[in-house]
């Protein structure tokens, strides 16, 4: 079987994979772009909210009408698109083997973008115990349920977790007529961005309890209650704080795990602290010619920063679909140090100036300095004052000069 | 009288503290000029938009996701849904297409934020 042969080929059509093919393209390259859902657009499909668009397109909009924006651009540029294709197996050589609308087959890629996304933690996951009934949704699958099939989901919910998705998803129930009774935060902060936490919650009166979990789920057939506990500051529920709160349905938003499981089959080295792939500046795994973006490589809390990442890999999955990997190119890597969850890229080229930093800090900071050290030397390479610092918000710090030895980053008051 | 809050208009979420003596708003804390706007107008009259989702017309769960062409005061918010709730618009539907103008009369339309043929 010989296959297919392309420049780049992206995985994923969503905010990421969309600007990835379009980054690819517009630096004239052949661009193919496989979507396993039958229509492109990903996740934004469902986020019928406003608030995208802010950096991209500079005005407020939905997911929806974001996502026709990237999907008409990407039409008009002669991007190669399948959608109803699945990739089964991704190889370090750049070969994809691939079911779809026509049949299996191979597509060899000289240069391939990761942007599949990422799926949500599940109950298992968080390992609740108590009773197996029917009622109990991640907030994205009821936001799916909801939004794209119109069904109603229940009528008394709680929510554990104060993920973004959580937050929105009070709203659109409450939007919807169901009694939202309240959002349970295992954390002493809130895991969402702060406007969701006034405009979903506070707008509506839903309290929403930090440092507090739910311990049981009750019920028979159908959720007929959740058992809600305060938890100390190792996380573990206190005793004598039990309540149990009558509900038919619990959404859980605890959290997004990028989907990295072709990564993985290609021999992409993945990060513990992201549960994304290590790359560098431009965006390249550890597996030459194999570029990752959005949510797969990073949990990103505003899909335009996804988009832009994807363009930024795309054009760079581009040049070296063109010119292959420059020879003795050499790096430094970045470590995160004290108070920083992580920092991306954890690879930098030798001689790069200008590189964008992301990172989190571990917990809410103010006035906080964000420093960057030599690991070596201990010279400080860039220090920068922020007045406050949420685990809840992706930042952003432009590296002015070409770091020449390893760094450390790390957060001090 | 000092106020906290933080502001809506995009996702750095500016934690603004607004002193109201009187007519005068002093405004602290924004990182744009969008900022003291914002604060007044949430302190004295919060605006909001919405966001829907119903079926086209015929059908069970063939569904456009509206939204409102710009923000309304938030105690309107529920009488435009209940307006949205017996929406059923024709397809085919194009992004942006109008399907209530000036929706109760408050100067904002409803508009569809999908294409469906």
């Amino acid at each position: 079987m010989t296959g297919r042969e392309f420049d780049v080929a992206v995985i994923g059509g969503g905010p990421a994979g969309l600007a990835a093919a379009l980054g690819a393209r517009r630096a004239g390259t052949e661009v193919l772009l496989l979507e396993r859902e039958n229509r492109l657009g990903g996740i934004l499909n469902q986020c019928i909210h406003d608030g995208f668009g802010l950096v991209m397109y500079k005005e407020t909009i939905s997911g929806p009408e974001y996502a026709e924006r990237l999907i008409e651009d990407v039409d008009r540029e002669g991007i190669k698109v399948e959608t109803g294709a699945m990739v089964l197996d991704l190889s370090a050589d750049r070969t994809l083997r691939v079911n779809s609308r026509s049949g299996y087959g191979l597509v060899r890629a000289k240069a391939v973008v990761l942007a599949m996304g990422c799926r949500e933690r599940t109950r298992d996951m968080i390992e609740i115990p108590g009773d197996r009934p029917a009622g109990i949704w991640t907030a994205g699958t009821a936001q799916n349920l909801v939004n794209l099939q119109n069904l109603r989901i229940g009528n008394e919910i709680v929510i554990l977790g104060s993920g973004d998705i959580g937050l929105i998803m009070a709203r659109r129930l409450t939007f919807e007529g169901m009694k939202v009774k309240g959002v349970f935060e295992l954390l002493p902060w809130a895991g969402g961005l702060e406007r969701n936490v006034r405009q979903c919650l506070h707008d509506f009166s839903i309290p929403l309890a930090l440092s507090t979990t739910v311990i049981d789920i009750r019920g028979r057939d159908r959720v007929s209650s959740v058992v809600v506990a305060r938890v100390d500051e190792r996380l573990k529920p206190v005793p004598g704080t039990e309540r149990e709160v009558a509900c038919d349905t619990l959404l859980l938003s605890v959290g997004l795990i990028p989907e990295n499981e072709l990564s993985k089959r290609a021999g992409v080295s993945l990060s513990a602290a992201t549960g994304g792939a290590v790359v560098d500046d431009r965006f390249m795994t550890s597996a030459p010619g194999i570029f990752s973006c959005g949510n797969v490589l990073q949990i990103h809390d505003v899909a335009d920063w996804a988009s832009l990442e994807g363009f930024e890999a795309g054009k760079n999955a581009a040049s070296f679909a063109r010119d292959g990997l420059p020879a003795g190119e050499k790096a430094v890597r970045v470590a995160t140090g004290e108070g920083i969850r992580y920092v991306l890229p954890q690879v930098i080229r030798r001689g790069i100036a200008g590189v964008d930093l992301h990172f989190r800090v571990t917990r809410p900071r103010r006035n906080v300095w964000i420093e960057g050290r030599g690991a070596s030397t201990g010279t400080t390479l860039f220090r920068r004052k922020f007045p406050r610092l949420l685990p809840s918000e992706l930042q952003k710090l432009k590296l002015k000069s070409a770091p020449d030895e390893d760094l450390e980053v790390s957060a001090h008051d | 009288m000092i106020d906290r809050l933080t502001c809506l208009l995009c996702p750095i979420g500016c934690e603004l503290e607004v002193e109201t003596d009187g007519e005068r708003i002093d405004v602290r804390g924004h990182q744009c000029d969008k900022g003291p706007d914002f604060a007044a107008e949430e302190v004295l009259r919060p605006k909001r938009n919405l966001a829907a989702s119903v079926p086209l017309r015929g059908t069970a769960d063939r569904m456009v996701s509206v939204r409102l062409s710009d923000r309304v005061l938030r105690e309107l918010l529920f009488p435009i849904l209940a307006e949205i709730a017996i929406l059923r618009p024709a397809a085919p539907v194009r992004r942006g297409d109008v399907l209530i103008k000036n929706v109760l009369g408050s100067g904002v339309d409803v508009v569809a934020t999908r294409t469906v043929d």
